[in-house]
């Protein structure tokens, strides 16, 4: 079918799944301003003429220096949920300052720089004591201070401003400050780089900068979390009332003088520029980029339209329309962004199964019957989903439940159980190394190894990130199933990097190689994954040689093997495929075969829809979620396979009345244990003729937990 | 063009265009359990068409016809007779005369004036899926024929092909079939018939809803009542004034989705065994192959009684203008699905749930709003 064939490279090589992951980021709030502002640099780049020469740039460069270290402070404030509108009124009494120091007062350029930052921290502190230890509001109180600041600098400049234009200072310290060069860099923008890096750095890889986010986006829930609201908002004034003295001074160093003017609208000038870079003005949500785009965007602007004539008045009525269509376009973009990720964050890819073996044919290996409608019951109504089950030596069963427990039934009734271990994700697959450690697979946490003494050790929660991906697939999202080579490294399933646990079914709907296989080594402690990009990477199960392992692809109905040693290392071949329902967890059998539970059936209507990407995605935007077709996950059965891929037995409780779904199952002493992920119990099936006394540690590691030969 | 022009803004935005949004249950169809605590009086695979005749029940089963005999709480079935072709509508006059529509093969009657007469065609036009039939007096039989193209048990297939080829006829039986009048086309799948004060009441499965017909000639027809939440099926008079109607299968959002899913649609009806389509249905959960949707996933080995399903069995008590006062549900997660067909009967109503292969009893008083 040739449409199909153009679904099927359509779906290949157009990613689309990409779209939601780079929505998905935080970084992508900066893209409306970054592209504002590359609009506004070729706009003018064409009709400003010399708008792109190393003078004019430097120029500017001396400007973002002293700007962007304002529209910095104010956006810390603005991050940590306040507002200062007494920017300005610091600058410029810092302007005044640094001019009263270094040319009247004839101070050294070190000290006045000093004294004109201290000048600012107490600023800085006279708000934030008032706003964030007396509660008082913030626009209001910054507004008093605004007029209080320029009030001061008023009745100073009229005294002063004859003695500040009768002298100058004559440092070439002073002048490198305001003209000077580093490498064809003005040194101004230098301070401002060096403190812009390093508040980027805080903001987005330090405590104070989390807390200071954390306060601002959620202030009674940061102070739940023992965070000291009140310091973290004193201190965000006090660094905008620092960085605004340090704007003022390099603003003096650079012209020399002051007037009547200095500094009038600059905190307009400054908020606007902080929220068109996309610093929320409700808080929580900014950073160091944001503000520099942001400040960037009008200076340019600012500065091309008086080039170009236009009058102060207008000027900032253009600026005034900038700020109001910047706060609605970040209403609209907070608003809407969540639900555009949600219609597009499911991104199906083609997928094109056979048609499945019919299990209603009586003399198919995978004919029906009613097996398993006759399990004992263990734990009825304990457990909250044992995804996965195993027995230790002594007959003890141990099953991991959402809750975030790994419960452990005492042999050999199973009549008592306890808590073994609580770890606080949901508990996958399991099995135990040759020491008696039981080694899991935590849902959104990783691999994490429980000794017999009960203590939880985590032994890996990250892989390496690999090259090319958006999300950050460093972190394990979804560790399934893990099985221990002889020599103790630890292969285990990671099956999508998509989804979180409790949205694993979902992960279906997209059928592309959204998981991966990963090798934890406890010699080096290293992790690296091993394979890359498979459909739902489930059950783990080592080989009998020693060298390979099985392991499940469930969307894809297919079980693989896996050379991670030996002569055909790194190969992998299908061992079965065209199931017809979903494998997960993969065992050893007593016989040397190998268990596999099927955790659901594949339906016609679905495996049709699987080779129609555009129809599952539709349906992902438009149904709701609830109402998605989904794998038929109501009825599991366990099949019995061995290396060549032949199927010897199928156990089925149809209508799935003792279980409604299979995710795993554990032969222990001629006995079958099984596990289902959303399952209230765990059943125990006889097994007609298996070896009564066959555990799989004694098979795996010997008898004595010696060495496997 | 504005239409094409809306429609195409809708698709590009996802809305929802007229029409495919699902009804809630709620008001006097708010949903309850009573239709699963009515007590059973009867199980009989496939039993539709319950009909009250002035000698007792009648009721079918595939092509056999059943006389049903109270026998102390419960129902007797007796097989009466079999016919030719799946029994696929019955209708009783007050003098005994009884209309039985076979499927594929029109109307026979039975009994009265015109025993043994046969219609297979009206007017030119094959009754081939005569879903519902009605005596007006003992000469006229109003007779909706619910498709022009597939069977009553090919019902799927008409609506998933999204047909509304249906018909309705008043037919004067003295002169053996051949004087009818049409009194409307291009229904979708007429499915029950009655008489009320507007005229003739007809539910209209494939549009959600009952629309009143003028009795004696072809003139629009007007929807009394609409956007039900299921599929209607028979409508039977109420003795207390009103009516009971019986809805068969419930609507569903993925169900609609679908039915705007051109290419989809097609390849499912194509290739797709029709008992595993996303499509309404009689009963379900009785095969791994049915598809399922992501609420119907059982939980602690429980199925949420809230959970979307294929299946649903619901009674609606309608007042004399065809509103809806009261309901009956037997919910996802209940045991009496599909229910075809209502008879009312020693001043109780049988309910004759053909998915479930059930006749349950139902008493006034369980009437809930």
């Amino acid at each position: 079918m040739s449409s199909d064939t153009l679904t099927r490279i359509r779906y290949r090589y157009l990613p689309d799944h990409l779209i939601g992951e780079i929505l998905s980021k935080r970084w992508i709030d900066n893209a409306v301003p970054f592209l504002a502002l590359v609009v506004l640099v070729a706009v003018f780049g064409i009709i400003a003429p010399g708008f792109l020469s190393v003078s004019s740039i430097t120029d500017l460069g001396r400007q973002v220096a002293e700007f962007g270290l304002i529209v910095l402070g104010l956006s810390i404030v603005l991050m940590s949920g306040g507002i200062d509108l007494s920017v300005a009124s610091v600058f410029t009494l810092a302007v005044l300052a640094s001019l009263i120091g270094t040319n009247v007062e004839g101070f050294s350029v070190g000290l006045t720089a000093i004294g004109v930052v201290f000048l600012g921290v107490v600023c800085g502190s006279i708000n934030g004591y008032l706003i964030g230890y007396m509660r008082l509001r913030a626009f209001l109180t910054t507004l008093v201070t605004l007029i209080i600041f320029r009030s001061i600098y008023d009745i100073l400049f009229l005294r002063m401003s004859t003695a500040i234009v009768a002298s100058f200072s004559d440092s070439d310290f002073l002048f490198f400050i305001g003209s000077g060069t580093i490498l064809g860099i003005p040194f101004s923008l230098w301070v401002t780089l060096i403190i812009a890096v390093g508040w980027h750095i805080v903001l987005s890889r330090m405590r104070p900068g989390w807390r200071l986010t954390a306060v601002g986006g959620a202030r009674r829930s940061a102070y739940n979390a023992g965070i000291s609201v009140r310091r973290t908002v004193f201190f965000a004034y006090v660094w905008s009332g620092a960085l605004s003295a340090l704007a003022g001074f390099l603003f003096a160093a650079r012209i020399g003088s002051t007037g009547a003017d200095t500094g009038v609208g600059l905190e307009v000038s400054a908020l606007t520029a902080a929220v068109l870079g996309g610093n929320s003005l409700g808080g929580g949500r900014g950073s160091v980029a944001k503000a520099a785009m942001g400040a960037l965007f009008v200076l340019i602007l600012s500065n091309n339209l008086t080039n170009f004539g236009v009058s102060g008045p207008v000027n900032s009525t253009i600026l005034g329309c900038v700020l109001i269509s910047s706060v609605f376009i970040d209403m609209r973009w907070l608003r809407n962004r969540h639900k555009w990720l949600s219609k597009i964050y499911v991104s199906p890819a083609y997928l094109q199964l056979p048609p499945p073996p019919s299990a209603t044919d009586a003399n198919s290996p995978y004919a029906l019957n009613d097996k398993l409608r006759s399990v004992e019951i263990i734990g009825l109504g304990q457990i909250d989903g044992p995804e996965d089950v195993i027995l230790d030596r002594d007959d003890n069963l141990y099953c991991g439940t959402r809750h975030g427990d790994i419960v452990r039934f005492f042999g050999p009734d199973h009549k008592r159980h306890e808590v073994f271990a609580h770890i606080g994700g949901h508990p996958l697959g399991m099995q135990f190394d040759r020491d008696g450690n039981l080694l899991v697979c935590i849902g959104g946490m990783g691999l994490y190894k429980v000794t017999p003494q009960k203590e939880v050790i985590k032994l890996t929660d990250e892989t390496n990130r690999s090259f090319l991906s958006v999300v950050d697939d460093s972190r394990l999202r979804l560790a399934d199933d893990l099985d221990i080579a002889p020599d103790g490294r630890v292969y285990f399933s990671e099956a999508t990097i998509r989804y979180e646990q409790e949205e694993w079914a979902t992960d279906a709907l997209e059928s592309r190689g959204n998981g991966r296989m990963i090798c934890y080594d406890p010699r080096t402690g290293t992790t690296k994954t091993e394979i890359h990009r498979r459909v739902f990477p489930n059950g783990v199960c080592m080989a009998n040689d020693g060298v390979s392992f099985l392991f499940a692809e469930s969307w894809i109905a297919t079980i693989n093997r896996y050379y991670f040693d030996g002569p055909k290392k790194g190969t992998i071949e299908t061992v079965i495929s065209n199931l017809p329902g979903y494998p997960d967890n993969i065992n050893r059998a007593s016989d040397g075969n190998y268990w596999a539970a099927l955790l659901g059936m594949r339906t016609p209507a679905l495996d049709l829809a699987l080779s129609m990407p555009g129809f599952r995605r539709r349906m992902a935007r438009r149904v709701a979620p609830d109402l998605w077709l989904y794998p038929n996950i109501n009825t599991g059965c366990v099949v019995k396979f061995d290396e060549q891929g032949n199927i010897l037995d199928a156990l089925w409780d149809l209508g799935g009345q003792n279980h409604p779904m299979i995710t795993s199952m554990r032969e222990h002493k001629g006995y079958l244990y099984l596990g289902g992920v959303s399952n209230n119990r765990i059943g125990r099936y006889k097994l007609p003729d298996a070896d009564p006394n066959w555990t799989a540690q004694d098979f795996y590691w010997g008898r004595e937990g010696s060495s496997r030969t | 063009m504005m239409e094409a022009l809306k429609c195409l803004y809708a698709g590009f935005r996802g809305f929802d265009e007229a029409g495919s949004a699902v009804p809630m249950m709620d008001g006097p169809l708010k949903p309850n359990t009573a239709l699963d605590e009515a007590p059973v009086v009867l199980r009989l695979p496939e039993i539709d068409n319950l009909t009250a005749t002035p000698a007792g029940l009648v009721a079918s089963q595939g092509a056999g016809l059943l006389r049903l005999r109270s026998a102390g709480g419960a129902l007797d079935a007796a097989e009466q007779q079999v016919f030719s072709s799946e029994i696929s509508c019955l209708a009783a006059d007050a003098s005994g005369a009884l209309a039985v529509g076979l499927d594929g093969q029109g109307i026979a009657i039975q009994g009265g004036r015109h025993d043994g007469l046969q219609i297979k065609e009206v007017n030119g036009t094959v009754l081939r899926a005569p879903t519902a039939a009605l005596f007006l007096d003992p000469d006229t039989l109003i007779v909706a024929n619910g498709s022009a193209e597939y069977m009553t048990t090919d019902w799927k297939r008409d609506l998933m092909n999204r047909r509304s080829s249906g018909s309705v006829w008043r037919i004067a039986l003295g002169g053996k079939g051949r004087e009818a009048t049409q009194l409307a086309r291009n229904l979708a799948f007429p499915y029950g018939v009655a008489v009320g004060a507007g005229g003739l009441l007809v539910a209209e499965a494939w549009r959600h809803r009952v629309v009143a017909l003028d009795l004696a000639a072809a003139k629009p027809p007007r929807a009394v009542l609409s956007d039900l939440p299921a599929y209607p099926a028979r409508i039977a008079p109420a003795s207390g004034g009103g009516f009971w109607l019986a809805l068969f299968a419930p609507r569903n959002q993925l169900v609609e989705f679908v039915l705007r899913e051109e290419d989809y649609r097609r390849r499912m009806v194509a290739t797709i065994d029709p008992a595993y389509w996303i499509a309404p249905s009689l009963s379900s959960g009785a095969s791994f192959l049915e598809p399922i949707q992501g609420g119907a996933r059982k939980k602690l080995n429980m199925l949420k009684p809230w959970s979307p399903s294929w299946s649903y069995g619901l009674v609606v008590r309608c007042d004399a203008n065809m509103r809806a006062v009261a309901s009956f549900h037997s919910r996802a997660d209940g045991s009496l699905h599909g229910v075809t067909s209502l008879a009312e009967s020693a001043g109780a109503l049988f309910v004759g749930a053909k998915g479930s292969g059930a006749i349950a009893r139902l008493q006034e008083q369980d009437a809930r709003s």
